[in-house]
Formats: structure tokens, sequence, C-alpha cells
């Protein structure tokens, strides 16, 4: 018998579906014993229907939207009947789930009365997961140096906690209480949403739950196929480089063309470089997700993220891919290529619609690490990525000094708490003028930031998009890629982007300078006292006012017009 | 006759309560709010409440001054001082962007733009040492152009002013030469906590609020001085919920900054005390608002850090929780979906059945069909509802999904209390709490009316309506007590601190407050002091306040009261890892006498009457009763409509309703029909 649910009851449920799945993250964050979870919330969380299509979900790290419904149908696949109420999966491997090893995602079967309704998965990063090195390792070339590697694995049992594999899981990180005390997080949320949605079962019972998840499902289709519906037809390509694969010098491409046909829009990848030697290869479960991102950023962007969003988009990722990882390609730095990746989706997009449109963003996580065991301190690492400048838009300027695509709510460290915990000081954290590609709409602007190391000790770096940097749309210049510089004390200076850990002295200078975002339009249709704002506040210098925008600026900074190239029409 | 009076001033009108010492009674009124000139306002509900001459020993007000001041960017012109290459640091904030999915999203725009910025050379390193010289004729520039761009207030942040303050110092010093005038803030008077950016916030939003909030305060001392010469026995709400004399606002106008919004939190705190109940979920409903705070243990639950208009305020604040849905909240469809908010109607035009041109139909006329509206619940609007066009609208939406207008109403409040009660689960989920353990207590004009739905929604079994539930944020400062927050960076692992350096710390604050109290005319018999500490595991970013007792400090015991702290708000603990010490903190609590509570005395019932309700989509026959009539023993069961003057509380089957003491309605589940 099939049951039906009134709008009413379908609006509760949907709204429902979104709550619980916050309710589940707060939970995670409220226990994790790791900082990178509650406070840096790399974490995502979703409540799903009995075949393992996502209904409401939470994120912290927006890369994970529309990840997690791929590991509960591998557990799906796996199990099939074989689970009972209580029981937990969880898994990491980076070919069936898509990112890197330390992402570990818990699954949990939700039942009412005997019978399979749903499931609860929660993703979080663990902070070591027995790889070489102990956190993130750097020159990784296969899977096997990057850590424990798990398929659908059972943990508990009807509620209780099979022994021998979390034996096997302390066994095998260097941080075995703090990585029991986050499983325990992932299950404490898993079963928040067990008890919301039995609650709510309770109330309207499970035919009308499933009658009204099917309603939700349609609705989001249909929201999504009116929007696509309404965009011209047509085929948009683009392509750029990645600077290299992590362990070599080679430019590595990037190719996506965009197809929309009626209700529909296709995403391929031909044209993208095979797998890579480096770590930056990424799953195509994750290589999927990343597309919905940039998808979702252009497409009904202030809707709720349903079951049903996401099905008017298909995507086809060669089987040679550096985006489609197999075994045994090395995947711990899996988002190096997705910043670009969406870029240029997000490009495509911007031809087919216009009004939306927005150019390229620095675009990636600019990693700079320093680190070192001391007496006083004991073990200490520094580790952050950095802001940079976004793309402008159709209608405005792009923001500077904003974190990258893929992260969302990292806050910069302050360099008061940051010399106060760390032997470093920072000697400079500035808007990168001049960063910020031209055009009728500016591009934001990239950051310096600097420091002095004031005791012996290591660093790393990890910064890309030098070789592709943000490009501008429609006559709006690029933005400047990142650059570095080190200089040690006895005045050897060094360039590098991506950097393994090395060992320094004290006094060695780090200087790194993340990159602008692309400007929109013809800078000569950029108003004077907008140019004069710019130079004012430090984002334009007097002299690329003039070579960029044609504004002759005086010594008080006042506008030359006798001087300047008259305004064109935007 | 002595009295004691409490103002709360809204966008239209002034809530006004006035409690006669002798007695302890209170009563409350209004008067219609003068956004032009608020001190009118408090001037004419102090006329309205009491003779002319009658003495008013205590009053209390709750302003909004400096929140529209920044709402809508009329604050001072300011000028910004800031370290050689950290000019940018304001505007910069924090990288982290406010709508994870959007790549449209902007930055809040800074009080001060870059061009009103200026860095000077000098820099204080990580231990208070002086790495660099300051140099102040880097200030020449700015000297030069606050001659042109007119500067009323310069605000001043360097590095590490917390841990050595001798470069700000000297910094305001010069500039008080070369700047006759113009008002200087420094960061570490201002706010002495470590983190530039939000420190920087803070010391700009004093500078850019400072004149607005002391003008209105010296109108307010001068318009009152007949009353209250000199400003003595005038009190402002503070953001922590304390409140502080006129003249010491006067020094510290930050900290009326949630004046105004702060008044029902402290109404819940002194509800919990009254009605004998530790933990209430607190919703303040309007017409187009829903608030929701937390009691826990007596207490309303604070942060030592507040986000306004997008920017950092490094200041004690109650925690009040804006939730988008209200009354006016718009009813929509999208794709075949029925949609509830998160747009709303506001009060202007407001709902349809407002009839000032309101089109979309809302919550309000949905509750309006259902016959749960009457236009007593809107006092401020002094509106006569239109429940014809309320109920054309619900029959129109209706028809699209096949419904009559009372089952699209049912519908529309029943997807609106899903909503808030899912709100209130995630705030109190994040703070590892259990709704079913709390009362649920309802104020604002509309809150009473909506009470028990959202009650059961969330398994809570009991609400309690206070006295004056639209004007219980005036209610609640009449009985609060003066409250100075302190602080003190100190940073160090709390096994390698001296407990003698940190009770000398402590004891220096306490001077510092008891210097203020005692300023403001408390004696030292009434002055008592809360210590607390923001505590960390190693490797952790974020800290977690913790009371410390008072007396000879135990170091190993605080060290134990932080575990438990921790385990109590986590779920987990660390009792073997290292703990780092950020912040030493230190209320300074001034107690204000305060007259007993009065008997509360049944008033004249009126006439029994009835009207029909619907509840669960069936009209029901209620009672409708005024409050004023119920006695102590009374009983009422539901179905039942209790009136009063500014709002009507809705008790449905299965609902009974009896006094507490002090004359609060207590609601409870499960005990009628």
């Amino acid at each position: 018998m099939t049951s039906e649910a009134d709008p009413v009851t379908t609006e509760v449920v949907r709204n429902f579906v979104t709550a619980c799945a916050e309710d589940m993250n707060a939970a995670l964050w409220r226990s994790a014993y790791s900082a990178v979870i509650y406070e840096g919330r790399d974490s995502a969380v979703a409540l799903l229907d009995s075949d393992g299509n996502m209904l409401g979900q939470s994120t912290g790290v927006p890369l994970f939207v529309g990840a997690i419904d791929a590991c509960v149908h591998h557990v799906l696949d796996y199990y099939g009947e074989d689970m009972s109420p209580g029981d937990v999966f969880i898994m990491n491997d980076s070919y069936m789930q898509g990112t890197h090893l330390h992402d570990i995602t818990a699954v949990g079967p939700v039942f009412h009365d005997g019978e399979l309704v749903g499931f609860g998965a929660a993703r979080a990063h663990w902070g070591d997961i027995g790889a070489i090195d102990p956190g993130s390792t750097m020159g990784s070339t296969s899977i096997y140096h990057e850590g424990l590697r798990l398929g659908p694995t059972r943990i508990v049992k009807a509620g209780e906690p099979i022994r021998e594999w979390h034996d096997h899981l302390r066994l095998n990180t260097r941080l075995p209480e703090v990585s029991i005390g986050d499983l325990n997080a992932q299950i404490a949320s898993i079963r928040t949403g067990q008890r919301r949605l039995s609650q709510l079962l309770a109330k309207i019972g499970v035919g009308t739950y499933r009658a009204a998840c099917r309603n939700i499902f349609e609705q989001a289709r249909r929201m999504d196929r009116e929007a696509i519906a309404k965009l011209a037809d047509g085929t948009y390509r683009r392509e750029g480089y990645l600077d290299d694969d992590g362990i070599g010098s080679e430019p590595v491409k990037v190719a996506l063309t965009l197809t929309i046909e009626g209700e529909r829009m296709i995403v391929d990848l031909e044209g993208t470089s095979g797998p890579v030697a480096g770590s930056v290869n990424c799953g195509a479960v994750q290589t999927k997700s990343l597309l919905r991102l940039a998808y979702k950023t252009m497409i009904n962007p202030e809707r709720a993220i349903t079951g049903g969003s996401f099905e008017t988009m298909t995507v086809r990722i060669p089987d040679e891919c550096m985006f489609n990882a197999k075994e045994p390609a090395a995947c711990e730095w899996y988002f190096t290529g997705l910043g670009l990746l969406a870029d240029l989706m997000i490009s495509c997009m911007s031809e087919a619609i216009p009004e939306r449109a927005t150019a390229a963003h620095y675009g990636d996580s600019m990693v700079a690490a320093f680190f070192s065991v001391d007496p006083g301190r004991g073990q200490w690492m520094a580790i952050e990525p950095t802001a940079g400048g976004w793309g402008a838009r159709a209608d405005g300027d792009g923001e500077s000094a904003l974190i990258n695509l893929v992260n969302g709510a990292f806050r910069n460290i302050s360099a008061e708490v940051y010399e106060t915990k760390f032997p470093v000081r920072i000697e400079e954290f500035s808007l990168r003028r001049d960063s910020c590609g031209a055009g009728r709409w500016r591009g934001g602007c990239g950051v310096v930031r600097k420091y002095k190391l004031l005791e012996d000790c290591s660093g790393a770096l990890w910064f890309e998009r030098s070789r592709t940097p943000a490009w501008g749309l429609r006559g709006g210049g690029p933005g400047k890629g990142p650059q570095n510089r080190i200089t040690l004390p006895d005045g050897a200076v060094d360039r590098p982007l991506k950097m393994r850990a090395r060992w320094f002295p004290e006094g060695t200078l780090v200087e790194t300078e993340t990159g602008g975002g692309g400007g929109y339009g013809n800078p000569m249709a950029r108003p004077f006292p907008e140019v004069q704002t710019d130079v004012r506040r430090g984002f334009v210098s007097i002299e690329e006012a003039r070579a960029k925008y044609g504004v002759a600026l005086r010594d008080d900074l006042t506008v030359d017009e006798a001087e300047s190239a008259p305004r064109a029409a935007s | 006759m002595n009295y004691r009076i409490a103002a709360d001033i809204g966008g239209t009108f002034t809530d006004i309560v006035c409690q006669d010492v002798a007695t302890g009674a209170c009563a409350a009124g209004k008067v219609l709010s003068t956004p032009e000139n608020p001190a009118l306002a408090v001037l004419r509900g102090i006329q309205s409440a009491v003779a002319k001459d009658a003495p008013v020993e205590f009053f209390v007000h709750g302003t909004t001054v400096g929140l529209n001041a920044l709402l809508t960017r009329t604050g001072a012109k300011v000028a910004l001082v800031a370290n050689r290459n950290f000019r940018d640091i304001y505007t910069i904030q924090g990288n982290n962007r406010g709508e994870i999915f959007s790549i449209r999203w902007n930055k809040p725009d800074p009080l001060v733009p870059l061009e009103d910025t200026f860095t000077v050379r000098g820099r204080i390193a990580g231990a208070g040492e002086v790495a660099e010289e300051l140099r102040l004729e880097d200030l020449d520039r700015l000297a030069d152009e606050a001659r042109k761009r007119k500067y009323e207030a310069v605000a001043v942040c360097l590095l590490f002013s917390f841990k050595n303050p001798r470069h700000e110092l000297a910094v305001e010093r010069h500039l008080k030469a070369i700047l006759p005038g113009v008002e200087i803030a420094l960061s570490h008077r201002v706010s002495p906590e470590w983190r530039e950016f939000e420190r920087t916030s803070t010391t700009v939003m004093d500078s850019y609020l400072a004149p607005v909030v002391r003008g209105y305060l010296d109108l307010l001392v001068g318009e009152l001085k007949e009353r209250f010469p000199r400003g003595r026995g005038l009190y402002v709400m503070k953001s922590n919920g304390g409140v502080m004399s006129a003249e010491a606002a006067s020094r510290a106008p930050l900290q009326t900054l949630f004046s105004g919004p702060v008044g029902g939190a402290i109404g819940g705190r002194a509800l919990s005390a009254d009605a004998g109940r530790p933990n209430l979920i607190c919703i303040d409903m309007g017409g187009t608002s829903f608030d929701a705070s937390l009691v826990v243990d007596g207490s309303p639950t604070s942060s030592n850090e507040a986000i306004v208009e997008g920017l950092p305020v490094q200041m004690s604040v109650v925690d009040i929780n804006v939730i988008g849905a209200g009354g006016g909240s718009i009813v929509w469809e999208e794709s075949g979906a029925l949609r509830v908010g998160p747009r709303s109607a506001g009060s202007v035009p407001g709902p349809i059945c407002y009839g000032r041109g309101g089109t979309e139909p809302t919550v309000s006329d949905a509750n309006l069909v259902l016959g749960r509206l009457d236009s007593s619940n809107f006092p401020e609007s002094e509106l006569t509802l239109d429940a014809d066009a309320a109920r054309s609208a619900m029959e129109t939406l209706g028809s699209g999904f096949g419904m009559d207008a009372q089952a699209m109403a049912q519908g529309v409040v029943d997807i609106i209390n899903a909503k808030m009660a899912d709100a209130i689960r995630t705030i109190t989920v994040r703070r590892g709490i259990d709704p079913r353990d709390f009362s649920l207590v309802a104020f604002g004009g509309a809150g009473p009316a909506q009470a028990a739905a959202l009650a059961a929604e969330l398994e809570i079994r009991e609400v309690i309506v206070p006295v004056h539930p639209g004007a219980f944020s005036a209610w609640g400062m009449l009985q609060t007590d003066i409250r100075h927050d302190l602080k003190e960076t100190l940073f160090g692992f709390w096994d390698a601190l001296e407990s003698s350096e940190i009770e000398a710390r402590f004891v220096r604050l306490e001077d510092e407050g008891r210097d203020q109290l005692a300023g403001e005319g408390v004696a030292e018999s009434a002055i008592a002091f809360e210590r607390a500490a923001d505590f960390r595991y190693l490797g952790q970013e974020y800290v977690l306040t913790v009371p410390v007792p008072g007396g000879s400090l135990d170091m190993a015991a605080i060290r134990r009261g932080f575990d438990d702290a921790y385990m109590r708000q986590y779920g987990h603990n660390s009792p073997d890892a290292r703990v780092e010490l950020a912040n030493l903190r230190v209320t300074a609590v001034g107690q204000l006498p305060r007259p007993a509570r009065a008997e509360m005395a049944a008033g004249e019932a009126a006439a029994p009457r009835s009207r029909e309700v619907y509840f669960d989509g069936a009209p029901r026959e209620t009672a409708i009763l005024d409050r004023a009539g119920l006695a102590a023993n009374d009983v009422v069961a539901g179905p039942a409509v209790i009136e009063e003057a500014t709002a009507t509380t809705l008790v449905p089957p299965g609902w009974i309703v009896r006094l507490m003491d002090g004359g609060h309605l207590l609601m409870t589940f499960g005990e009628g029909e």
C-alpha cells in the first residue's frame, strides 16, 4: 500500500531533514576530540532514505556537499540484509569515497518497528591515520604511503562496539585516544539522527514519511529542472593547468566541457590529465561532489540541499583520469586540483547564466606550516590555509582576502595568538596591492603574510595556481598568481611554491603572497571615483591605475581627467 | 510612597513597569516611543506612571540608541591607528566566508575604511618586549588629514598592547597634543584581550558609538535633572544583563550596545528565581520577530564575544538567539511545495489582516483564521484585524493544494511551530541540553498564544506565562544588580603558573571593580565578586570560561573544575592533557536593594463568555477568561483563552492552567480532560 503525504506534512518533513542534519552536526562538533573537527569544522553529516538517497545534510566544509550518499551505497552493496538496529559501519577508502584516507565516514542504519527506514552518516577528518609522516604526508606516490585503508567495515554490532576492530584502529594511528574519541563523536551524531527520526516517525508513521520523502525528491528535481530549462542550450569549454602533480615539475592539464540540453546539464572532463604520480589524484565520488558544489553556487544557491537536488546534472569522467583515481594512485592532497576544476565549471556556467557570471578566484588553500619539538612547548605545529582574492561578478567587485571555495568557515590565526603560541613573528599581514584582476568590476586582492622564524624549526608550503591564475571574464584581466620567497639568515633566497618539510635556522624570513581574483568587463569602463578609491585604499597602485585603467592620479590622489582615457561604455 | 521604574524602549512603544517600594506591587503601562529624542518617551513614561512629585529612587531603562546608530551607520567619523604592515587587519577581518555555498558573499563594511586608517612604526612582541621603537613622527599625516576630514574620534589598536600598553599610551599623549578635542580610545583600555582583529573591531565600535551614546545620556540627565539631580538614581541596562549608573554608562558607552534586547533574558533570570525553576527556555514572540534565550542553573547563558552587523565585539553579552520565524513570516508556493518563511512581511506592510497594504499571506493571518488571535495581540499597533481578508487569502492559497481555509491555516501554523521547535532544539543540542528538562517561558504579544503548541512539539510539559507578558523585559530590569566585567589576558600552562601571581591579578581586577562600584555609590557590604578563567586543552584554539571559587586558590581544584565543565559542555574530557590559561575574568556585582514581592489579589472577573476556536482542525466552543479575574487556587482546563491587556494565552485541550506564586500562569500538559 502506498501512503500519501499532504503538502503540510511534506513541508514539515522537509524542514525536519535539514534541522535533523544540523543537530547531527552539532552533536558531532560538540563531542569531537580533534580541533580540526570542532573548530575547523572539517566534517559533514547526512540523513538518507533506506535506499541511501540523501535527504538532508549539514557540512562544515563545502567540498563535502553530496559525497556521503556514495558511502551508504557501498555499505548497502556490501552488507545488504545483514544489518541490525544499533550497527555502525565505517570506511575511508579513497577510491570508494573519493577523498583522502584521513576522512572517516561512519554510517548507521535506522530501523523503526523492525523496518529499515533510513541511514544516518557522519564524516570527519581524523588527525592521523598511520601514514609514513605524522599528520599530512607531502611526498606520497602511492595510496600505500598514506595510511590505513578501510572498505565498508562493521565497527559496532547491535549497539556493542566490536573490540577487535576498535583495537585495530588504535594500533594504526599515532593518536589512538583522539581517534576513538572522534569515532565516538561520529557515532553520537548518528544516534542523534536516529533518535530524531524515530520521534518523527512515531508521530506521522513510516508510510507518510516515505511519501513525504518522495514529494521532497520530486520538488527538488522540479526546481532544478525549471532552473536549467531557463538557460540557453549550448556547449561551453574551458581548460587550465595545475603547476605540477605535487612531486614533479610538469604542468597538469584540467579540461571541462559543459553542455546544456533542455532540462539537463552534462559535465565532461575529457581532455584532463590521466593519473599522476604525486598525491593530487582525486576519486570520482569527490570529483562529482566538487562539481555539485560549483553547480550549487550558480543554480538555486539560496535553497537548502535536499534529496533530489543535482539529478539534472550528469558527470562524465574518463576512465584514465586524475579525477577518477584508481589503485594505487596517491590521493593525500586530492583537493589541489579541485579549486581549478570549480573555477572552470563556474566560468562555463557564467556563459549560460550571464547575470550571475563570476570570474575565477585565487583557487587554492595555499597552506603554510611550521613545526618542531622543544622542551617548553612539546610538539608544536602551526598550520593554516591562506586567504586570497575572489573573482569579480557581473554586478560587483570580487572580495579580497577570503578563504577559498573548498574551505568555508576557516579563520586566519591572529598574529597575537600565533606569536604567543609559536616561536614565529608575523612581520606583515596585508592586502597584496595590484594582485587583483582589472575590470569594470575589479577582482579581489590576495594577501601578503610574512613569517620570521625566531628559533630553528621545520617549514613546509603547498601553494597552487601559478600557471593558471584566476582569469577574468568579458574583458576583465587576470589576477596575479601566488609567489613565495624564503630568505635565509646568510642572505640566500629561494622561491618555492610547493615545498616538503625543510629545516630552517633561526632568523629565516618566509614571505608568502597569495593570488588575486579575476576582473569582469572592460577596465576602461570603471568609473574614475572607483579607481580613485581603489588607489586610496591600497588595492591598486598609481602606476597600475594608469596602465590598466587609463586613469591618471595626481600626488594628492585626485583624478587628472585630461590625462586619463575616457570611460568606455560598460 | 517611593517608586522603582523600568522602561523598555521599543521601535513604536515604550513599555513601563512601575513598582511601589512599600508594597512591592508592580503595574505595567506603555507610552509612544519618540525615536527622534528617546529621552522624551522616558520622561513621559515616568509621568504616566507616578505623580509629578512622587519620589523615584531607582529608574532603569534599556536604550537602543547605540545599536540603532550602528544599524543605520550614523555613528562618529573615526580614524584608526594600527601598526605598520598591519593596516589592513580590520578590513581583512577573519578570512572566513559567511555563507559557505555562496560565491557572491561580501564581508561586512568596516566602520572605518582603509583611507581613514593610519599606521605607525613600532612593535611590541609576544612577550611584551619592544621589538621596534615607536616612531611618532609617522602620525604627522594623521594630523594633516584630521583637519581635512574632521575626525570626531581616533581608535588606536596596536599589537600586544594588552601585554605592554607603552606604545598606545605614547600615541595617546601625542595625539592629545596635536588633535585637541578629538576623543581617543585605546584598545588595551576598551578590551584588554588578545586577537588583534577582534580587539580593533571592539575599539573602533567604542569610538564610533561613544559620541552618540554620550550625547543621549547627557540629554537624558539634563531632561530629568529635577527628578534625578546629577543623574543619581538613573541606571542603564548593560549588554551583560546587569545595570550601571548613567554616569558609568557615559564612561563605557559600548556596554549599552545590547541594552535593549537583553531585557527579556534578564526577565528570565528573575523569573527563574521567582518561580523556583532553574532551567528555562524563554521565547519572545512579537508580531514580526521571534527571539529565544536560555536560563541554565538560574543564569542566562552568555558569551564573551558577540557579532553584530557581522563585526565582532569582545564584550560579555547575554545570548539572544534571533530566529527568523514570527507572525510576519510569509507563506508561499514553489514548484508545487508549500513554504513558510524565511521572508517576513515585517510590520509594514505586515500581514494581510493588518490592512496596511500587505498582499502575501502570513502566519498571523493563519492564526486569525483559527480564532487564536484578536486585536489585543497587537497592542503596539491599535489595529483592527481584518479576519475576512485573512480567510480569503487562506482560501486562495489552499485552493492550489486542495485544502479549505481552515485546513490551510492549521497547516501553516503546524509548519511554523515545527520550524520554531527545530530551531530551539538546535540551540539546546549545541549546548548539550535536552529541552524536555526545561520549562518554556512565553512572552511578547504573540508568545503566549503559540506556547502550548510549541511546547508540545518540543515535548516540554510545562509552560510559564509571566506577569505582564507584554512588558516582561521592563519587569525583568527591575530585578537586576549592577554588574561590571573586568578581564586580563594571561597566557600560560596552568601547571607552570604560580598561584600567587594569579591571585594578585584577580585582586587587582577586583580592586578596579570595587572602585567603579564605589564611584556609583554602592556600599562595601553590597559588593560581591565572581571570578572566572578561560581555559583550553593544549592544541585547542577556543576556550571555555569556567567559574573560579573565591578565597585562596586551589590550583588542582580549579583544574578539575575545567575538566568537569568540559565534560558537561562536550560530553567528554581529557583530565591527563595539559591545560592552558588564556584570560582571567572578574565580575564585580553591586547588589541593589529590592522590595519584597507583593501578594497577588484577584480582581473582578468579567461575565463568562466564549467563542469558537479551532484546535487540530476542529472548532471547539472555548471559554474566554480575564487573567485579572484568576484567583490563587483556580484551575482552568483547556480549551480556554485567557486575555489580558497585552497578550492572549491559548490553552489547548489537554492543558490546564493555575497561578504560581508571583502571579505567573503555569500551564501543564497531561492533567486535563
